[in-house]
This record gives C-alpha cells, structure tokens and sequence, in this order.
C-alpha cells in the first residue's frame, strides 16, 4: 500500500478565516493514517477547534471558511458538503464542551446519533447493547436526563453519541476539559478501545499533552494557527522542548515555541 | 342555583374558546422549538391558510379535496421559507430571525389578499355557533356545538403532536434540534428537513385553528391579530412546551371570560382583550418560564 492510501486524512496547508477577516489557522498540514491516533496539541486559541471544524465541514455554520489548501477525507476532497453528509461518509466530529442534548434521556441521546442510519428496531438495539458495553456508566443512567448528569458522563454520552453513527473516523475536541484526572484516564481507555476494537481512527484536539501523547500514536504541535513540531508520540514525549514548554516540566515557567525557536536561533 | 349553572356555562364557555387559543399557541411553540423564534408569522399563517381554504371551495372544490389542497400549499408555504428566509439567515442572530418572521407575516398576508381578495368571506363547516340540545335538555347548561368541536379537535392535534414527537425518529430530531442545533448537526441530524417538517406542520395547524376561528368570525382579516392572544398563552404555559401550549390556553380562556362577566362592568366591560395580558406581566414577574417551560438546565 503507498503512504498515501495509507492515510484516511490529508489536510495540506489549509488557512482558514472567520468572518471574512480573522485568520485562526495560517498553514496546517497533517495527515491521519488509517487505524491509528493521532494528537493535535496546543493552548487555547492555537487553531485545533477551527481545523477540526474544517474537516468536519462545521466551520460554515461559525461563518469560516478554509481559504487556502485541501483536505481529503477518505479519497473525497472536503469543501463546502453538509455536515450531515459528512457524517454519511463516516466523519464524525465530538464538539468541544460535549453539547449533549439537555432535555433529552441518556439513552435518546445515543439513539439521536444514529438518526443518518437507517436501522430497524432490532439493528438499533443491538448497536445500543454494543455501545453500551463500552460505556457501561450510561446504561445504569439511560433513563436520566442528559442535562443532570455529571460533566465526566456527559462527555461519554457525547462520544457514545457520535459512535451510533458509525463513524470510520472521529474527531474528538478536548474530551479531557474540565474533568478529574481519574475520569480524563476512563474517557480515554475508552477511546482507545473503540480504536482497537472498532477500528476507528481518530484525531483528538487536546490541551492535556502528556494523557493525549500517552494514547495517539503520532502527534501535531501547533501554535497560532501553525504547526510548530510532529514526530510520534514517543518521540515528542520525550523531546526536551515538549518536556519543558507542553509537559510543564520547566525550571523558568512556561514559554512558547516560538521564543524557544527565536533563542536557539540566536 | 341558576347563578351557579352560569357561572360553570361561563367556565366552560372559556375553556372550550381557550382551547381555540391553544391551538394557535401551538403553531408558535412547533416553531419556537426548532428555531428558538417568536414565530411572528403565524398569524399571517392562520389567515393565509383558511382564505386559501375558503377561496378553493369556492372554486367548487370538496371539502376534503380543498383541505388537502391547502395542506399542500401549507407544505409549499414551508418549503419556501426554508429555502428563502430561513437558509440565507442561518447562523444569524435570533433578533434577526425575528425580524424576517414579521416581513414573511407581511408577505403572506399581501399574497391571500392579492390571490382571494378583502372582504370577509364565510365559512361555514356545518355546526353551528348554537348551544347542543341534549346538553341544554339534561344539565341546564349552554354549550355551543361549534366550541365543543373545537375543543375536541384541539385535544386531539395535540395529543396527536406530543405522540408523535415523543415516539418518531423525525420527533427525537426536532427535540435534539430544539435543545442543540450545532450538536444534531454534528450527528448527522439534517436541519433541513427538520425545519421543512416543523413548518408544514405548523402550517396544518394553523389551518385548523383558522378554519375554527373562520367559521365563528368570518374569514378576515382580523384573525391576524387574533391570532396573536397567543403570546399571553405562551408566557403562561411556556414557550416550548406543547402541554403548556394547551393548559396556558384554557388558563387564559377561562379567566378572560369569568373577569369580562363579574368584573367587567366595574371597567365598563370588554376587559377581554387586556386582561390576558395583565395575567401574562403576572407569570413573568413570578415564573418567566411559564408553568411547562423547559426550566433551563444549568450545572454548577
């Protein structure tokens, strides 16, 4: 197989800007290889929400738009489709903050996100049975409204959500925000197990380096909208500069890429 | 005793005519649901719907033929505010969104005056605006037979609405979008069709409730505004609630009509129009998300 067939997404030196004005991603290139994890790290406001929204064609209704470069998805080129039909073509994107639908059950929840599926009544209590054999914190609440439960719980609906569509990959946006660290390990054995067992690959915004490079296979750095540094997990875990500038591991308090890049120029 | 009798005649007088409000309120909270908008529109709804009604049978169309005629043409209606109004505004403001809702109201009732013309037209559905005998003969009580349909119609839309968006996957999409239009899309939920669902729907509704309303008052004009006794009701019962739509109606029906009989000619009568408000400033001071409103759901 060549690498490029290899990959489920290539994103080549996308710019993308909101409002017709305001340029939150310069030049980001990645790529997903099939089956595998991928990490896209950075601080609040680097650019990792608005390239995943760009894959996931959401960014429309933010009113952005990818001004420069392509993304291919699965040998389709990603333009200005539907989010819906994305989803059809097995893209699903987990937004950032959860957003279950409050009013609705735990268990409608989930059942909402196979709604581009056609399945009959058995199909679709087989996929719930499945799902919730990995998340088996949501069956005990199936019946809870979505809006009661814990942030921890919420974010498992939303990923459980976004499987009942049968995704071949899935972008999940910073599953780890604002949990216990205990529940940010749960939610994340958790995908990876969906990645071993169902074979979905994925690519995870994350601001939490260390647990994001402990499960991806291959990481991204990016900073104002560029990607600073990649490499694979192993490699960017135990790079000095990620140590120091990402892992919080640092004698003089936290800097930027960019002043580290500006320092060993000089 | 007899001032009893009346006293329950007025009750029910007002909870069979509130149920009519109701069933207006109800095209609002469809609406409101899918969009988070104060459909302004849906009075020119009410009205465009029941002229083009009454305008087909008089072209010498059966009752039922002419009924889905305009059903169709309600799908029509929806079809085009979602490709014209609703598509170019998305991702706008809900002030904006409001906005466009009272331009379509224009649009609409421009095109049935310019299509069927001004004057008040008569609809008459075969039951009469008179009390039923049986029910005269037995308890002493007039009912009219006309409010006793509408009430029993207005039950049944919206028992029928409530099954249909608890138990249906086209239901659960429209609760999803309702709670979280970016969320649904993200699953796959087409908005589209969501909202050309929720319009056709409110569409037929507003038919109905105009065909009840039309063959009590005349089709004209003035169901517009009639229409708009809505927004009481809604503050009351709760803007996206469909059970709320219905017990705000008959709160609303009842009270004005007990307030305009006892305690109208102190103000020199006809506090039936003002008084519905009166009740509404009462629910915003003390419950602002009426008695069904979705309590917003915030975790701390």
């Amino acid at each position: 197989m060549t690498e490029t067939s290899g990959n489920i997404l290539e994103i080549e030196g996308i710019e993308v800007v909101y409002d017709n004005v305001i340029a939150a991603v310069h030049d980001v290139s990645l790529s997903v290889p099939r089956g595998k994890i991928v990490a896209l790290l950075g601080g609040n406001g680097a650019g990792k929400s608005t390239t995943l929204k760009a894959i996931s064609t959401m960014l429309a209704s933010e009113r952005g738009k990818v001004t420069r470069g392509t993304i291919t998805y699965d040998g389709v080129p990603v333009k200005n489709q539907d989010p819906a039909v994305m989803v059809g073509l097995g893209m699903v994107q987990v937004l950032e903050g959860r957003r279950c639908f409050g009013h609705l059950t735990v268990e409608e929840n989930i059942i909402a996100g196979a709604y581009s599926r056609k399945l009959s009544k058995s199909e679709l209590k087989n996929e719930l049975e499945k799902i919730y054999d990995y998340f088996k914190r949501l069956k005990e609440r199936r019946k809870s409204q979505a809006g009661f439960t814990s942030g921890g719980e919420q974010q498992m609906i939303a990923v459980a959500r976004a499987m009942m569509a049968k995704p071949k990959m899935l972008l999940l946006d910073e599953p780890s925000m604002g949990l216990a660290p205990q529940l940010v390990e749960e939610i994340f054995n958790i995908v990876r197990e969906l990645n071993v067992k169902e074979g979905v690959s994925i690519l995870l915004a994350e601001q939490n380096t260390n647990i994001a490079l402990r499960n991806a296979n291959y990481g991204y750095i990016i900073e104002t909208g560029n990607v600073m540094l990649h490499g694979s997990a192993q490699d960017l875990l135990s790079d000095p500069k990620v140590k120091e500038l990402y892992l919080g591991i640092s004698k003089e308090g936290r800097k930027n890429f960019r002043d580290v890049l500006r320092a060993e120029s000089h | 005793m007899t001032e009893f009798l009346f006293f329950i005649e007025v009750v029910v007088g007002g909870l069979l005519a509130g149920t009519m409000y109701s069933l207006v309120a109800l095209g609002f909270v469809l609406i409101y649901k899918a969009s988070s908008t104060f459909n302004f529109a849906q009075g020119a709804m009410v009205f465009f719907a029941v002229l083009a009604f009454v305008g087909l049978m008089e072209l010498g169309l059966p009752f039922v033929v002419a009924f889905f005629a305009t059903v169709f043409l309600m799908f029509l209606v929806g079809y085009c505010t979602e490709r014209l109004v609703l598509k170019p505004l998305m991702n706008q403001s809900e002030d904006t969104m409001l906005m466009a809702t009272i331009g379509l109201g224009f649009v609409l009732e421009g095109l049935a005056q310019a299509a069927w013309g001004v004057e008040v037209r008569r609809l008459d559905l075969g039951i009469g605006d008179f009390p039923i005998p049986w029910i005269a003969d037995s308890t002493g009580l007039f009912i009219s037979a006309l409010d006793l349909t509408a009430g029993t119609v207005s039950i049944a839309m919206i028992i029928g609405l409530s099954v249909l968006f608890k138990y249906t996957k086209m239901g659960l999409g429209l609760r999803a979008v309702a709670d979280d239009a970016g969320a649904a899309s993200s699953i796959g939920i087409p908005l589209k069709s969501i909202m050309l669902m929720v319009w056709t729907t409110a569409g037929i509704v507003a038919l109905i409730a105009g065909m009840m309303w039309g063959a009590r008052a005349g089709v004209q004009f003035a169901l517009v505004d009639l229409a708009l006794k809505a927004l009481p009701v809604l503050i009351i019962g709760g803007f996206s609630s469909i059970p709320g739509a219905i017990v705000g109606g008959l709160i609303i029906g009842a009270t004005e009509k007990v307030l305009e009989v006892y305690i109208g000619p102190y103000f020199g009568g006809a506090i039936e129009g003002w008084a519905p408000y009166v009740l509404a400033i009462f629910f915003l001071l003390y419950r602002p998300e009426g008695l069904f409103g979705e309590k917003i759901i915030r975790r701390v």
